[in-house]
């Protein structure tokens, strides 16, 4: 499949820029950053102005266009907490708590620049169309536009490498274009299983002077799972996976 | 741990006359802590997956320490109660720590959980100390869309944040710290789940049967029963819905209904509805007669959360306990207490005010009448200051006007470690809820390590 995908996608890229498929580039992006099904471990890292650090692991899964649900496996005083998204609906679930809490996407279950849908990202085709694209010296410049109100970000500006088709930069904007926050897609590794990408996400912030958040990932590969772990009832049960 | 003699272990330790309190470097030890958070090196990052392989067995928990300063209301009903026959002055400390301790062991398709809670308690009354396990029970999981367990548990039923008036088998949560973890009940359920496509997503079935025999489930009613109950939940175009029941002779038989939604990506809603049937409760009338009454009643909770474009978040409920005293059985209940320490004044007899004790678990319970407002404000890390979320909680009683408005600072200077200030004040007229508390006025740090 993403053999027949890439295939396509270079008949594309054969026509004049003008004529170049926004939406097949943006998948073909999407692919190249994470199966459509996939687990992975990632670290987050939080970093004040002074330097000091807050770490955190997470577990994740991904399923489909709408389907992701993330376990904390470290520190201790997160460990077992998950959260699940189902498209633009999210929760919650803490240990102690019990029952799954619904979340918002602009909130962050763990402090600093990453919000929730950062940290549950779905493909960028899921919830943005494109709406132009231009070519830049070595790549492209994608400009993507919401599908709907639920979305974290009303206007994103996606920079894409011409040869990886993978993203370098994204800047996340409000409607008015201001920028929120940016991320940077650096260290490019292969996982194994056909999967290179990048494998450091860092984030800044104007909104956050000095601060920074860092998304680690160490291990990504193709999984598939039944659609009943993304569900409420299973996010208590979300460690037996790993 | 399972079904062993209701799974709690309980020790008093008596009386002892030394209040021990904790060493003056403790406090600004915490403040300096930051000091040792490590620093994040130039652009150097490791991580392996290998650090975090998953082991069979899980242990983990917290260790706290929680001093709490009361201002004692020496003219209100339940400090007449509770203090009639000793002077402890205007105000009074409490020295708290407690060991809460997880641990897990996974084989195959099962998974045993036992969570112990311990607590020790020097306050006017002496040292104390108690430990009960919370949870303790077995899973079996054949498969992603089926889970076995039995064994004590808490099912955490409802969708509101302070109060569950469908959560028929959990005993009550705290409003004024409802994220505590509390003892669950012995109970075997099994839940089934389907995932779908289209407008119904997802559906679960979990029905549930919870005994009540001799020492087993003691406190939860009627003895010599088995209760039936169930929860069927579906996620329906975005929305939350549960229908909940239970059944059986130990309580009389209740039935609910719950739900949540996002209305938009910063907004949420949520609220629940129970129908409970024979509902038992001790009044006391004006003349100081005991009537036990048995009632049907209604209970429902409105709530929403909102999430505000500078990261407040507030969280508002409004409850209806339709099992709930009236004003008019409070006002009875206060000034029988008032007459009998008025009695024990003149007297020295201590009888009514003996018999209105007894009924404490009734009228002194967290919230015993019927109509209540909470409102919450939580203020994520304001001003650019990291890991710091000062908020402010009140809760209202609708029917006399009477409130506890309690501000608090949570803090977690380095990772593991919370650190909480939090005051509350009570205020309310004479006869009223919040102003016949004992105290007038509360201040507490609770110092929290995660293990």
């Amino acid at each position: 499949m993403r053999i027949l995908l890439s295939l396509a996608f270079s008949l594309l890229l054969a026509l004049p820029v003008h004529a170049l498929d926004g939406e097949a580039l943006l998948l073909q992006i999407d692919r190249n950053l994470n199966p459509e099904t996939y687990e992975s471990y990632r670290k987050l890292v939080n970093i004040e102005p002074d330097g000091r650090s807050r770490e955190y692991v997470l577990f994740t899964v991904k399923k489909g266009l709408d389907k992701v649900a993330s376990l904390f496996i470290s520190p201790a005083s997160e460990k077992g907490r998950s959260t699940l998204r189902l498209g633009d609906n999210m929760w919650l679930y803490m240990p102690g708590v019990g029952r799954p809490i619904r979340i918002t996407s602009l909130q962050s279950v763990v402090g600093g620049v990453f919000n929730n849908s950062d940290i549950l990202q779905l493909d960028y085709a899921a919830e943005y169309n494109v709406e132009k694209v231009e070519e830049t010296g070595d790549g492209y410049l994608l400009h993507l536009r919401a599908k709907s109100r639920g979305v974290a970000y009303d206007r994103v500006r996606l920079w894409a490498d011409r040869e990886a088709l993978l993203p370098t930069r994204i800047e996340c904007l409000t409607e008015t274009d201001m920028l929120i926050k940016t991320l940077h897609f650096r260290e490019v590794k292969d996982f194994g299983g056909g999967i290179v990408r990048p494998s450091i996400i860092e984030t800044d912030s104007p909104l956050y002077q000095g601060y920074r958040s860092i998304m680690i990932f160490a291990g990504i590969r193709e999984r598939t799972l039944p659609d009943e772990v993304f569900t409420q009832t299973f996010m208590p049960n979300l460690e037996s996976l790993r | 741990m399972v079904g062993c003699a209701a799974g709690t272990m309980r020790h008093g330790m008596g009386k002892v006359t030394k209040r021990p309190g904790w060493p003056s470097w403790l406090l600004p030890a915490v403040f300096l802590l930051p000091a040792l958070a490590p620093a994040a090196p130039a652009d150097e990052f490791s991580f392996e997956v290998a650090e975090f392989a998953r082991k069979p067995y899980h242990i983990g928990g917290y260790a706290e320490l929680r001093p709490v300063l009361f201002g004692l209301d020496t003219d209100a009903a339940l400090h007449h109660l509770r203090f009639f026959d000793r002077d402890e002055g205007g105000t009074t400390a409490e020295y708290n720590g407690r060991l809460q301790f997880e641990a897990s062991l996974e084989k195959g398709i099962g998974r045993l959980f036992a969570r112990v809670n311990t607590d020790y308690s020097n306050s006017y009354l002496g040292e104390s100390v108690e430990a009960v396990f919370y949870d303790g029970y077995l899973s079996l999981k054949p498969s992603p869309s089926l889970v076995l367990e039995a064994g004590k548990k808490n099912l955490r039923w409802g969708t509101g944040y302070a109060w569950n008036p469908v959560a028929f088998v959990d005993r009550p949560k705290d409003p004024d710290d409802p994220e505590l973890n509390r003892e669950g009940f012995i109970v075997a359920t099994a839940e089934m789940i389907r995932s779908l496509a289209g407008p119904l997503q997802t559906f679960s079935l979990a029905p549930l049967v919870l005994p009540v025999d001799g020492d087993v489930n003691d406190d939860f009613g009627e003895s010599d029963h088995l209760n039936f109950g169930g929860r069927l939940y579906v996620l329906f175009r975005d929305t939350d819905i549960d229908l909940l029941f239970l059944t059986g002779g130990s309580r009389g038989s209740r039935y609910g209904m719950d739900f949540a939604r996002n209305l938009t990506s910063n907004f949420e809603v949520h609220g629940e509805f129970a129908l409970l049937h024979d509902v038992r409760k001790r009044v006391i009338d004006s003349a100081g007669d005991i009537a036990e009454q048995e009632e049907d009643a209604g209970s429902w909770l409105l709530g929403l959360r909102y999430l505000t474009a500078a990261e407040t978040t507030w969280i508002a409920e409004y409850y209806h306990n339709g099992a709930g005293f009236s004003r008019e059985e409070m006002e009875n209940y206060f000034t029988l207490a008032n007459r009998g320490y008025e009695v024990f004044q003149a007297t020295g007899d201590d009888g009514l005010l003996r018999r209105m004790r007894d009924l404490a678990e009734g009228y002194g319970r967290m919230n015993p009448m019927r109509d209540y407002l909470y409102l919450r404000a939580s203020q994520k890390e304001p001003f650019d200051i990291l890991y710091v979320t000062p908020a402010a909680t009140a809760i209202v009683n609708l029917a006399d006007g009477s409130f506890s408005l309690s501000p608090e600072i949570l803090y977690t200077p380095v990772t593991n470690l919370e650190l909480r200030l939090k005051g509350s004040w009570l205020n309310g007229g004479s006869l009223s809820e919040y102003g016949e508390k004992q105290n007038d006025w509360r201040f507490e740090l609770r110092l929290r390590y995660y293990l």
